[in-house]
């Protein structure tokens, strides 16, 4: 606490009443916010969060109920009516949230939106209104304001829309703002941009600040102190680094061991997992909210619960995080590095693949000449931002989609056709996992008709009792029970789910295994548990991985190679140690820069990358990346396809820099 | 179940249409024997008799004609029209809208053009326009042309369900393990949108019974003697003035008969939504 | 639109046409000798193959030329059909200005309210009133506003002589019989898409921007909320300008739909094919105009994506 506190929460539980039952989504919470401190605050989906900030806000749906009090400025806002609430909202207390194409209102002007926030709470004309609008949009790097107050949200990019978003947090100098996950639907180099903008804001307008994340990398850019909620409580508060180095709850400390981050690969250690997953709170329940899922719980530990100031300006619920009377798990190695390499065999080769979409004219360049090649137990890593063309590459080896130009081979096959074309044998050599495993399994059928169903079409196992036997053996594997047989998907948490898709495809053993951002509709204690089964599975078949993310971080600990795509061109390709280290392409190097960190003693310089990737429906004569790089060495880039520059017989860069420059950038 | 009897225990209304409807449906099947008239049966001596008296509970019309016996009658056929026509077009919406939203290209492209083609006619008219070509209408050319006329609707609601289960990578994931495209419309994508189906076809059983009745009262229907409610309307609307039971009951049984059915489509779409 | 036009006109040219009875039949009764049908059948033109009198007809009707009655013989039928369909249209403005208003402004309400008694009220009378066949509300309307308590004429025929403008008190209860059955159809559109709109995320943004309650329903969530209303208002004005054949039979109102029930009745074909067509034709301009207002009201779609 630098000084008094802005924000004082005292005692408050938010109870939800649902048809059946009431659910309690927070569970005494205390916190305070001091002058021109920045808190962060962490949680898993469902712990409560955000219903925290609208409980401050004052803006609870109708079946909901909060008690306690919340002091902003001395003043007890529970005790606010809608009316008087309204001098605070936007005015003292600003919120920014997570999504902001569906935050700004489609069918008025960005100016509009902005004018009427001054004109409300400063009783400005629209003519002063408009002047601080444009000068709040300037004052967030947004070239050319004079002409977005014009515009309407639709026309213009997502990063930009968060820009204006904060800017009309801004408007009327609040004393606190609340950021509600604000750069989640961002990629990771805009978040960066934005991240920067708002640590430079803080100062320059003296505010208070809390920053609400399920990323504790994005939250250490912005926030010294940080709260870390589970299942509807604050379980520890402390300062980034202590919160990082000496957790004292638990969940803590599983929560910051289950991320994949900087310097955790799978040849060395396995992420830790949480077992089970976050639960609806009932009001019948007491005590310890994690203790179900705690691996140092004892039969007594339950006794001294609750928020304590352990050490100075460190607090926490329990402090058996490194309790030694349970002892901690061994930390293996994920993938056994003395695996016998002599067996590596080539399964997959793509040779100068396009793909194009949409009718002429119009023509959207998903793909625009990649070659890579992928050998058996191998890992192929592809990263890169939305837009770049790793799904689609993904969805074409898989047969979803025909490749437009350009070779597809399969283990030696030619398999450059859609799927109606293929032969039942490399229909079941390739399987793809999906993003979301609610959409990739059937809600209506049970679990046994998902996995059985490949087996009897692609297998041609014929017998149901055959195929019982050998789906409950798979079930086994994925750590899933018998007694889920004739449960519907639906019933079922999504690292089950997917745990599910994954027997689903490892029923009929794969050669060749797609998986499209596995783990990004998962919660971070849930996506360990995948990563580590996607690696035990792989040691146990042998079957090549393509591995697609967006997430650098999760790219780093899982592959073996990596492919950094943009707008549809391969940039950089390479073993994992080679891409993630200099020397890379400008692009590798402003990506690296802009992943958060979990540990937050390892500051770095971000690059700022500017504007958004071009058009794909354009023809580029040069390097894709030219028009944003920091690098940029004049018009050849422009007008010049860029060069193979060969670092290794297995690292290559595709970039106008010479060997000697980009050997030059430093890390 | 235990939310069913919580939401129901929330919409007394849904309780009200349901018990409506089950009355209605109860008259249908054994009204009749607990009649002491037919709904031929003239009362020579008791026309336009007041609702009440000459043991005529609705009263009688002009011809005599006991009104209460000819409503229970009337039910039959409006019931069985409409469940029928209900049913009858949404099984040809489900095909035709769903052969055309899953191919889609081309085959989507005419579906529609000849959809709207048809919807630009409205429902009634085609209805009317067609029957009165026919001539007399029986139950069979009735339920026929009704479904005719809705198909085109339920085949859009059918195309929509289908195409927001399209996208789901369950679909995808069939087909790259070769499934045949019956298999992929009926097996894996029918009973996912089976929600908005059956909202659908206990709100075309609403409409159903709508259209049928405005059809009675064209004059386009069931042919007289079958008893229909909106011919009875019609046929007496001349002496509304004098004997005004002789309209207004019919029109009463259509507006519990419809209400109640759209009381118990609202909750259906209710308990859909819940559902999710 | 012009291609969905002509393939109507000749699917109801067809339809019509194939119609059981013989119009030389209907025009000289039953009496006729079988010479002079022969003779008029060849006088109508209609031993032609069925394209050419498709022809014929379809290039007539282009020039304005709807033909002659075959019931009425030797009226043409243009003489009495633009009359009907100008009091069909008066009719329909009337139930307009009645339904519009209302419907929106109790739908916006129920939404607004959505959950409270208020909103179960208008939804509950939404919901029966959409449910009736416009005839039932007539009958019950009729019951209580001029038989109950006499104030309005039961039918709305026009008495020889006189035009409707001195008639205009037969215009409310058929009006009124229609608001019941547009009011439930609208007022429940605008109530669901007033919900959705006010749960999106940008309400929730513009009240927690500290702006009061009514300014965000008027200038943040009913702009986006009319949007979907108007287009069911906008498919409707088909109907309730061509139609009306049930409010205007149960009124004996002298408008199109009463019209094109009796040229069924006659087994008039060329007055029915006229009607058919038109009541065709303004579904078919309703609906385009429909979509280019939405598009007007649309910002997505009046501007196209555009990056800065």
């Amino acid at each position: 606490m630098k000084n008094r506190p802005i924000l004082e929460v005292k005692n408050l539980d938010v109870v939800y009443k649902t048809l059946t039952d009431e659910i309690v989504a927070l569970k005494d919470i205390n916190l305070q916010v001091g002058e021109r401190e920045s808190l962060g605050i962490i949680g898993e989906s469902g712990c409560g969060k955000s219903t925290l900030f609208y409980a401050i806000m004052g803006y609870l749906p109708s079946n909901g109920n909060s008690t306690g009090e919340i002091f902003f400025k001395g003043e007890n806002l529970l005790e606010k009516g809608q009316k008087e609430m309204m001098e605070y909202r936007g005015n003292r207390i600003a919120m920014v949230y997570q999504n902001p194409y569906s935050s700004l209102n489609p069918s008025l002007t960005i100016g509009y939106q902005l004018d009427e926030v001054t004109m409300f709470h400063r009783r400005f004309s629209r003519k002063e209104a408009r002047k601080v609008s444009i000068q709040s949009l300037t004052d967030l790097h947004l070239g050319d304001a004079a002409g977005i107050v014009h515009r309407y949200p639709h026309q213009i990019s997502g990063g930009m829309q968060q820009r204006i978003c904060i800017a009309m947090a801004l408007l009327c100098r609040p004393d606190l703002l609340i950021l509600d996950e604000p750069t989640t639907a961002l990629d990771v180099t805009t978040e960066a941009v934005i991240l920067d903008i708002i640590g430079e804001l803080k100062e320059k307008y003296d505010m208070s600040l809390i920053y609400i994340s399920h990323d504790i990398g994005v939250v250490n850019k912005v926030s010294d102190r940080i709260a870390v909620m589970y299942r509807g409580e604050i379980v520890e508060k402390g300062s980034q680094n202590t919160i990082y180095q000496h957790p004292d709850h638990p969940y803590t400390r599983a929560l910051i061991n289950c991320m994949p981050r900087s310097g955790i690969v799978k040849e060395e250690v396995r992420l830790n997992t949480i077992q089970g997953y976050v639960t609806r709170r009932s009001a019948a329940e007491t005590g310890c909210p994690y203790i179900a899922r705690c691996e140092k719980k004892a039969h007594d530990c339950e006794k001294g619960y609750g928020l304590k100031e352990n050490s100075p300006h460190h607090f926490s619920a329990c402090t058996r995080a490194y309790a030694v009377d349970v002892p901690d798990r061994e930390r293996t190695a994920l993938k056994k590095v003395e695996e016998n390499y002599d067996e590596e065999k080539n399964i997959l080769k793509i040779e100068n693949l396009y793909k194009y979409y949409g009718r002429q004219g119009k023509k959207i360049r998903a793909l625009d000449g990649v070659t890579v090649s992928l050998d058996r137990n191998n890992v192929l890593g592809v990263v890169g931002e939305s837009g770049c063309g790793k799904s689609t590459m993904g969805l074409t080896v898989s047969g979803l989609l025909k490749p437009t130009k350009g070779k597809l081979f399969f283990d030696g096959m030619d398999i450059s056709v859609s799927w109606e074309k293929r032969t039942p044998d490399t229909l079941r050599g390739i399987q793809l996992i999906f993003q979301n495993p609610g959409r990739s399994l059937n809600p209506s059928f049970t679990i046994e008709t998902i996995i059985g169903r490949p087996m009897k079409k692609l297998l041609g196992i014929k017998s149901k009792v055959e195929r019982r036997k050998r789906i409950i053996a798979i079930l086994k594997k994925v750590d899933i029970g018998e007694e889920y047989l004739n449960r519907k998907a639906t019933h079922l948490s999504g690292g089950e789910m997917q745990r599910v898709a994954l027997a689903r495809a490892f029923s009929i053993s794969p050669d060749l295994l797609i998986c499209d951002e596995p783990t990004s509709a998962l919660d971070v204690s849930v996506q360990a548990s995948v990563l580590n089964l996607l690696g035990d599975l792989q040691q146990e078949s042998g079957a090549a991985y393509i591995f697609i993310s967006h997430d650098l971080n999760i790219i780093n600990y899982f592959s073996d190679y990596i492919m950094v795509m943009y707008l549809g061109r391969v940039c950089e390709y390479g073993r994992k140690d080679e891409v993630v280290g200099p020397p890379y392409h400008p692009y590798t190097e402003a990506l690296l820069s802009a992943v958060p960190d979990v540990d937050p003693s390892l500051k770095k310089r971000t690059i700022r990358l500017e504007g958004s990737p071009p058009n794909p429906t354009k023809k580029i004569g040069g390097c894709p990346f030219a028009g944003r790089c920091h690098r940029q060495i004049g018009e050849i880039c422009i007008n010049v396809p860029p060069p193979r520059v060969e670092f290794s017989d297995t690292h290559f860069v595709y970039c106008h820099l010479s060997k000697e420059e980009m050997q030059g950038i430093s890390s | 179940m235990k939310t069913m009897f919580l939401l129901l225990k929330r919409n007394p209304l849904a309780v009200l249409g349901i018990v409506i409807l089950f009355i209605w449906i109860f008259a249908a099947f054994f009204g009749p024997s607990f009649l002491s008239y037919t709904y031929t049966e003239m009362d020579m001596d008791h026309q336009m008799s007041l609702p009440g008296e000459y043991n005529h509970l609705l009263g009688t019309d002009a011809l005599g004609r006991d009104v209460f016996a000819r409503i229970i009658y009337g039910s039959r056929s409006i019931l069985t029209v409409a469940l029928m026509t209900s049913l009858f077009s949404s099984i040809a919406g489900i095909l035709i809208g769903f052969t055309s939203g899953y191919f889609g290209g081309l085959i989507d492209m005419i579906f529609l053009r000849i959809m709207d083609i048809v919807m630009a006619i409205p429902p009634l008219v085609l209805a009317m326009v067609v029957l009165g070509i026919l001539g007399d209408s029986t139950i069979f050319s009735l339920t026929l042309i009704v479904s005719i006329a809705y198909t085109p609707a339920t085949a859009r609601v059918a195309r929509g369900a289908l195409l927001s289960c399209k996208g789901n990578e369950y679909v995808d994931a069939a087909r790259i393990r070769n499934e045949s495209h019956f298999f992929i419309m009926f097996v894996e994508i029918l009973p996912n949108t089976i929600g908005p189906v059956i909202v659908e076809i206990t709100a075309r059983f609403a409409y159903s019974i709508m259209m049928i009745a405005s059809l009675g009262f064209l004059g386009v229907g069931l042919q007289p003697p079958t008893p229909d409610w909106g011919m009875m309307v019609i046929e007496n609307k001349s002496i509304i003035k004098t004997a005004s039971w002789t309209v207004l009951y019919p029109s009463l049984a259509i507006a519990s008969l419809v209400i109640a059915v759209s009381l118990f489509s609202d909750f259906v779409s209710k308990v859909m939504i819940h559902e999710k | 639109m012009v291609l969905t036009l002509a393939v109507m006109s000749f699917i109801i040219f067809v339809l019509v046409e194939i119609m059981p009875g013989d119009a030389a039949q209907t025009v000289l009764g039953q009496s006729a000798t079988p010479e002079s049908l022969a003779a008029l059948r060849e006088s109508m033109g209609l031993d032609d193959p069925l394209y050419i009198r498709y022809g014929r007809w379809a290039g007539a009707f282009i020039h304005g030329d709807l033909g002659e009655s075959l019931y009425m013989r030797g009226v043409q039928i243009n003489t009495i059909f633009w009359r009907k369909v100008g009091h069909s249209v008066i009719l329909a403005l009337t139930a307009l200005v009645f339904y519009v208003p209302l419907s929106l402004f109790f739908g916006v309400l129920a939404g607004v309210k959505a959950g409270k008694l208020t909103d179960s009220i208008i939804s509950f009378f939404g919901l029966a009133t959409m449910a009736l066949p416009e005839f039932v509300s007539g009958i019950i309307l009729i019951t209580v506003f001029a038989i109950k308590i006499p104030l309005l004429p039961i039918t709305s025929i026009i008495p020889i002589g006189e035009t409707l403008w001195e008639n205009l008190n037969i215009l409310v209860l058929p009006a009124l019989s229609i608001t019941f059955v547009m009011f439930g159809y609208v007022s429940r559109m605008q109530r669901s898409s007033m919900i959705t709109v006010m749960n999106s995320d940008y309400i929730r943004a513009a009240v927690l921007k500290g702006m009061p309650q009514g300014y965000v329903i008027f200038r943040h969530a009913l702009k986006n909320a009319l949007l979907p209303t108007i287009t069911i208002i906008g498919m409707n004005m088909g109907w309730l300008f061509g139609g009306l054949i049930v409010v205007e039979t149960l009124f004996g109102f002298p408008g199109l739909g009463s019209l094109t029930l009796s040229a069924i009745k006659t087994r008039d074909v060329p007055l029915l094919e006229a009607s058919v067509l038109f009541i065709t034709f303004i579904f078919v301009i309703s609906t385009f105009i429909t979509d280019m207002m939405y598009a007007f009201l649309n910002p997505r779609i009046r501007f196209k994506r555009g990056e800065v």
